[in-house]
């Protein structure tokens, strides 16, 4: 599974997390600060993910 | 409890079935794409009616950053204000003079009013004060969100003034909101947490309204993400030197373990306001014996500042 970070690097994963919130919690990023697209597709933290999906994980929060 | 799922493993919206964008746990509801924008701008039209905040023939000055929760309250207002006869937007973009970020904010700020047809004013620190923030902070960088603050305010209370604006509009949002209360219980600035800048009108100031106040930061970026809106900009190079930055990271972390923690906190703050009514706390306005701008004591914080740094 491919794992796009808020600061635009790449993460290949081997193992697929169950959920969006599984992935985030491993990678220790709350939630309430980001927003997750599955295949360019925004989904809440319950969506499942599987080994063949690109994940991107946007920062929402900040300053300005 | 296990959550329906549409085809591809992702939960319904609570209202057509359809796949969700987001969840909202104090609600328990997830939404779609569709119902979180009519979500969204239903709940700002009810915090602009309850509150009274726009009148028919208001012109509403927007600040106008060119970031997300700017950008969604000009998209939203030009959205709703058809309900307000004769009642018209202004956007006020502050260009503060930060190298490296500003330049694509107000690039985002001026292609949106041109696509919505507002009309537009930029006004700069230097315009203001004869430099650019960048200059103001050499050595000083702590103090940056200060200063910046203060003389932001400043520039855009002038610029809307300067409209022919009959109250002035941010984006601040429910995340803001809770961050100031928090901010000021940690100072220990009760006069500040009870100020309430949003009602009344008078000769000294230009009331400030705040129609995303019931909306989360996450809801405002995941309702422009949906209407192809949001765009990823560039992160204050001073932010972390900003209280706020470690305020934003313990309310975020407490909001996800106890949901409603940050509607909580707004609520307080309504009810202290209550009950501070009528007491000292409650500044009254002044003029500034130097420039004459509404002030709690005898001199502005301007003033003050440009005392402070010599300028």
């Amino acid at each position: 599974m491919k794992v796009i970070l808020p600061d635009q690097g790449i993460r290949a994963m081997e193992h697929s997390p169950a959920t969006v919130a599984t992935l985030l919690h491993e990678l220790g990023i709350n939630p309430l600060e980001v927003m997750v697209s599955r295949n360019g597709t925004l989904v809440p933290e319950q969506a499942a993910i599987s080994g063949d999906d690109e994940i991107r994980i946007i920062r929402i929060a900040h300053g300005g | 409890m296990e959550l329906p799922a549409a085809p591809g493993g992702v939960p319904v919206c609570s209202c057509c079935g359809g796949p969700a964008v987001i969840y909202q746990p104090i609600n328990r509801c997830h939404l779609c794409g569709m119902h979180l924008v009519r979500d969204v701008e239903a709940r700002v039209e009810s915090t602009i009616k309850t509150a009274g905040q726009i009148r028919a023939g208001d012109r509403i000055a927007v600040g106008l950053s060119g970031g997300k929760d700017s950008t969604a309250l000009l998209i939203l207002l030009s959205r709703l204000l058809p309900a307000w006869p004769g009642a018209d937007l202004v956007a006020i973009t502050v260009d503060e003079g930060i190298a490296g970020y500003r330049t694509d904010t107000v690039r985002a700020a001026e292609a949106l009013t041109e696509r919505l047809g507002v009309d537009h004013h930029i006004v700069s620190f230097r315009d203001l004060v004869g430099y650019d923030l960048d200059t103001l902070l050499a050595g000083r960088e702590t103090q940056a969100c200060t200063i910046c603050g203060i003389l932001r305010k400043k520039a855009l209370t002038d610029a809307a003034r300067a409209a022919g604006a009959t109250a002035i509009a941010t984006g601040h949002n429910l995340d803001d909101e809770a961050q100031s209360v928090l901010m000021n219980a940690f100072r220990g600035d009760l006069p500040r947490l009870v100020r309430n800048t949003g009602t009344g009108r008078s000769a000294l100031f230009l009331p400030r309204i705040k129609p995303l106040a019931a909306i989360t930061e996450k809801e405002i970026a995941a309702y422009l993400f949906v209407q192809g809106l949001f765009s990823v900009l560039p992160e204050c190079p001073y932010t972390r030197y900003a209280l706020r930055a470690e305020v934003r990271s313990l309310l975020a972390g407490m909001e996800c373990r106890h949901p409603g923690t940050m509607q909580h906190l707004t609520d307080s703050k309504k009810s202290i306001e209550q009950y501070c009514t009528g007491t000292p706390v409650m500044e009254s306005l002044h003029r500034c014996r130097e420039c004459g701008d509404p002030c709690s004591g005898d001199i502005c914080q301007v003033c003050r500042l440009r005392h402070s740094l010599g300028k």
